[in-house]
């Protein structure tokens, strides 16, 4: 009996080749659970409460009723590292998703279009990667702390978590941009392009029928990876005060641990950094496990 | 193989250098033969140095070395009395109480500044007061201290404040009726009615003089450039997070005093008794604004004296409130003073929403729960206040009570309700501006906004630098503010001048308060002479302040001073900052590590 030959899908099969991988198949385990509890935090079902205070509890250490120990105000530890989890997650998922649009377009808009649109992003992308990332990150949360601006009428007020993730969205993009230009610029000499060209294709549909789904893997794989940064520069600003307010965020913990420490206070400091500890792990696993996956001329190779 | 020898050579060279360093770098103030530094640390940036414009502890810190004024308080006598510093002596004051003819001190030179003719300073004048105080004067330079010092006083002087308003360029060689100097050596000031406070703000360093040299040259940069009569001088920029001040070469010839309260003889300050001051040859300043790396800097002995961060107090200090015997085997020693302060949540009562609803006022005061404020804050620290008249000044009520600084939460509940009724409505989120950015201010932040949740209000808490700060202040942006206010001298009417309407911002009165009640009693207050008949007047006014609520009282404090015992001659002083010229530190005691 014949059959046609099936054409493996791409995708499907890196995901397999993902997944063959214990180590990556235990990290995105643990991804999963992060993004659980951070889901788990949003939808505010029975989620641990870390807003009451008894400041007859201040500062227990951990126990039976309080696993993470209290803090100065005698709220939940634990409840805090839940909810954190939770601000770190959506923070590096909408700074994420924003870079990548950003990165994505203008990316594909300069390798495809090259002369004078090719310049201009090139010299924004340049000019903003000559300023040392730590410190334009500052720069824009500093700008965006506390903004209000109309929009079509509408007034929007950035502030605290919004703030944060719009700063790291617009700083975030650089690196994409430069990646998807070249490729752009290597596939729309290619013959598959020219011949789509001849047949009539517009530019547009050539960018997203033709280029765009042979650059994309680079997109996901620079989304795995820059995750984990993000969640970093969300925990460096709220520690140096220049991220969320009012509500918990690791960065903030371990700013109060600072002072803590000298009580002989370490849970809220431990708390914070095994949290953050697990999940740069397992997105760093997972995320070079997936550029494998992803990376054809990686392909088979275990590592 | 040439390129490797090259590289070779460069990697020795570089090498080389970096360990040299340590053979070349020596830490401030250290191995220096005979060279007396003392090391001081600032917790917040400094605001300004233009005399006119000081109003806050940390300015006044570093002003205080820098600047003197006509009188001055006797460092080491309690109770505290007044004395001549750059006058010769006490004013002699006319009978009517209205003429106040002051001898200046002969021998008084500016340190050296390249604003005078060759560099060097030239003798202190009357005139040098006079400029001052025009300049304090002029609206354009929106001194917090002239309304509270000199306003409706000295004759022409709020005449000539109205000028400044109407011209371009402000003429300080305008005359002004009320202050005059017959000769170089005489200042004579005339006021419109009695001043009964006027000798305590010429003991008050805003009151400092200004070279006219310095302000020439200089002109709005003045305030970088702070050119004083005092015992040291600035070296660099303060801005900087570190500077320096050296000795005064043009300092005049000074005694350290040889009269003391009797504790204090007793804790050895009169042993430099009679011999030439000042000791230290430089003064090292740093500012620390985290409590954290100032504290470890203490401790490792890089700076002199220090307080207790919250989160340290546990660690020197023992159950029955004395130094650990860990502290004192390092040489540490320890000081407790009661302080004359008020800690406070100020409303900005220009503010439509708190401003104008009293209920709401007192709600959130009854809604604040001191006793576990000054547990988590202060390590019990502090005392749950009457009224803006603190402890050690006269006048104050320790058993009078305020129904207002008690938690209750039920009847600020009840308030609330009433407070909503005026409003109209849900009352809008409140803003609280607090003066830091440093971890222990965003914890204090946060405890305001914890709770005032519990009573239902929802607070946005922003934090700033301490000149961020007192600028909105001065612009009446805050809604809600925290801050304190330490005694400028010992009596009611320099917290009581807090809330005088005429004092709203940007003079004193940060509440921008206004009450015609208040302001008629004040009035008749301050025209007592007799500082016992105010005292009743002062109650009354106390006792509107406690039922209007302008402010939630927090704390009275208790200070806890440590220091390194080879730092001497140190013991804290309610109102006078420049005390580095009595101080000495000795070098033959080690670091304590």
């Amino acid at each position: 009996m014949t059959a046609p030959e099936k054409s493996r899908n791409y995708w499907l099969s890196a995901g397999r080749e993902v997944l063959r991988r214990p180590r990556a198949a235990v990290s995105l385990a643990v991804i999963l659970f992060y993004l659980a509890v951070a889901l788990w935090g949003f939808t505010g079902w029975k989620t641990p409460d870390w807003e009451t205070e008894n400041f007859e509890m201040a500062y227990r250490p951990p126990s039976r009723a309080h696993p993470f120990g209290t803090d100065i105000y005698g709220r939940d530890v634990l409840a805090k590292t839940v909810y954190g989890t939770r601000v770190a997650v959506s923070v590096a998922l909408t700074a994420s998703v924003l870079a990548l649009v950003i990165g994505l377009v203008l990316g594909l808009l300069a390798g495809y279009f090259g002369g004078w649109i090719d310049d201009l992003i090139t010299w924004l992308f340049s000019t903003l990667q000559s300023i040392p990332y730590i410190l334009l990150i500052l720069a824009f949360a500093f700008v965006l702390q506390d903004r209000t601006f109309t929009l079509f009428g509408a007034e929007f007020r950035i502030r605290g978590i919004n703030a944060v993730s719009l700063a790291l969205g617009l700083t975030g993009w650089v690196g994409l941009c430069r990646l998807i230009r070249g490729e752009a610029i290597k596939h729309r000499e290619r013959e598959y392009v020219l011949a789509a060209r001849a047949l009539g294709s517009s530019p547009g549909r050539l960018i997203v029928r033709q280029i765009l789904p042979n650059v994309v893997h680079l997109a996901v794989i620079t989304f795995s990876l820059g995750f984990v940064s993000y969640i970093h520069a969300e925990v460096i600003l709220s520690f140096l005060g220049l991220g969320v307010k009012h509500v918990p965020s690791w960065g903030v913990m371990i700013d109060d641990a600072k002072l803590e420490l000298f009580r002989g206070v370490w849970w809220q400091l431990a708390a914070a950094t095994a949290a953050i500890f697990f999940i740069s792990l397992t997105l760093h696993i997972f995320g070079d496990a997936v550029r494998d996956g992803l990376d054809p001329r990686l392909r088979g190779e275990r590592r | 193989m040439k390129l490797w020898l090259i590289l070779g050579v460069v990697a020795l060279v570089l090498l080389g250098l970096f360990l040299s360093v340590p053979f070349f770098y020596r830490p401030a103030g250290v191995g220096e033969e005979g060279v007396m530094v003392r090391r001081a640390a600032l917790g917040a940036k400094i605001r300004g140095l233009d005399p006119h414009d000081i109003g806050d502890t940390t300015s006044a810190a570093v002003g205080g070395q820098i600047f003197e004024t006509l009188y001055t308080y006797a460092y080491l006598e309690r109770p505290y009395r007044l004395l001549p510093q750059l006058a010769e002596d006490f004013p002699e004051i006319s009978e009517d109480g209205l003429t106040y003819t002051i001898p200046i001190r002969r021998g008084v030179y500016f340190a050296d500044d390249p604003a005078f003719p060759g560099g060097e300073g030239r003798e202190l004048t009357a005139d040098d007061f006079i400029l001052a105080w025009k300049r304090m004067a002029d609206l354009n330079n929106r001194s917090t201290n002239y309304s509270s010092i000199f306003a409706g006083y000295v004759e022409g002087l709020d005449e000539f404040r109205a000028y400044t308003a109407e011209v371009d360029r402000v003429d300080y060689d305008l005359p002004v009726a009320g202050l005059r100097a017959p000769d170089p050596h005489t200042l004579e000031i005339r006021l419109v009615r009695p001043h009964n406070f006027l000798l305590y703000w010429l003991a008050h360093l805003p009151t400092a003089p200004v070279a006219r040299e310095a302000l020439e040259k200089y002109g709005e940069d003045l305030v970088n450039h702070p050119v004083g009569t005092g015992p040291f001088r600035l070296v660099g920029n303060y801005r900087s997070n570190r500077f320096s001040m050296v000795r005064n070469e043009n300092f005049r010839r000074e005694l350290y005093p040889d009269r003391a309260a009797e504790e204090l003889a007793e804790r050895g300050l009169l042993e430099d008794a009679g011999r030439e001051i000042p000791f230290i040859d430089r003064i090292e300043w740093t500012v620390i604004e985290e409590a954290q790396p100032l504290w470890l800097a203490f401790l490792a002995g890089k700076i002199d004296s220090s307080g207790i961060p919250k989160d340290n107090f546990d660690q020197v200090i023992t159950t029955d409130r004395e130094l650990s015997p860990a502290m004192k085997a390092r040489g540490i020693r320890l000081i407790k003073a009661e302080d004359p302060s008020i800690f406070y949540y100020g409303f900005n009562m220009e503010d439509p929403v708190v401003g104008e609803n009293r209920p709401l006022r007192q709600a959130m005061s009854l809604a604040f729960d001191r006793e576990t404020y000054i547990e988590t804050f202060l390590n019990g620290r502090g005392m749950v206040p009457t009224g803006p008249i603190p402890p050690m000044i006269p006048g104050f009520r320790e058993e009078k009570g305020n129904p207002y600084t008690r938690y209750d939460l039920d009847r600020a509940r009840g308030l609330l309700e009433e407070a909503e009724e005026i409003a109209g409505g849900p009352i809008p989120v409140l803003r609280l501006a607090m003066p830091g950015t440093d971890t222990t201010a965003r914890q204090m932040g946060e405890y305001f906004r914890i709770q005032m949740s519990r009573l239902g209000l929802e607070i946005e808490v922003d934090y700033m630098t301490w000149p961020k700060f007192q600028d909105a202040a001065k612009t009446r942006s805050h809604q809600i503010f925290s801050l304190g206010w330490l005694a400028d001298y010992p009596d009611a009417q320099n917290f009581l001048l807090l809330f005088y309407g005429p004092h709203r911002s940007p003079g004193p009165n940060s509440s921008n308060y206004s009450n015609p009640e208040f302001d008629a009693l004040y009035e008749e207050a301050i025209a007592l002479a007799d500082p016992e008949e105010r005292i009743p007047l002062y109650h009354r006014m106390e006792d509107i302040l406690i039922e209007d609520c302008p402010w939630i009282f927090t704390t009275y404090r208790v200070i806890y001073a440590l220091y390194h015992d080879r730092l001497q001659n140190y013991y804290p002083h309610d109102f006078l900052y420049g005390t580095m010229k009595f101080q000495r530190v000795r070098s033959d005691l080690p670091d304590s590590l």
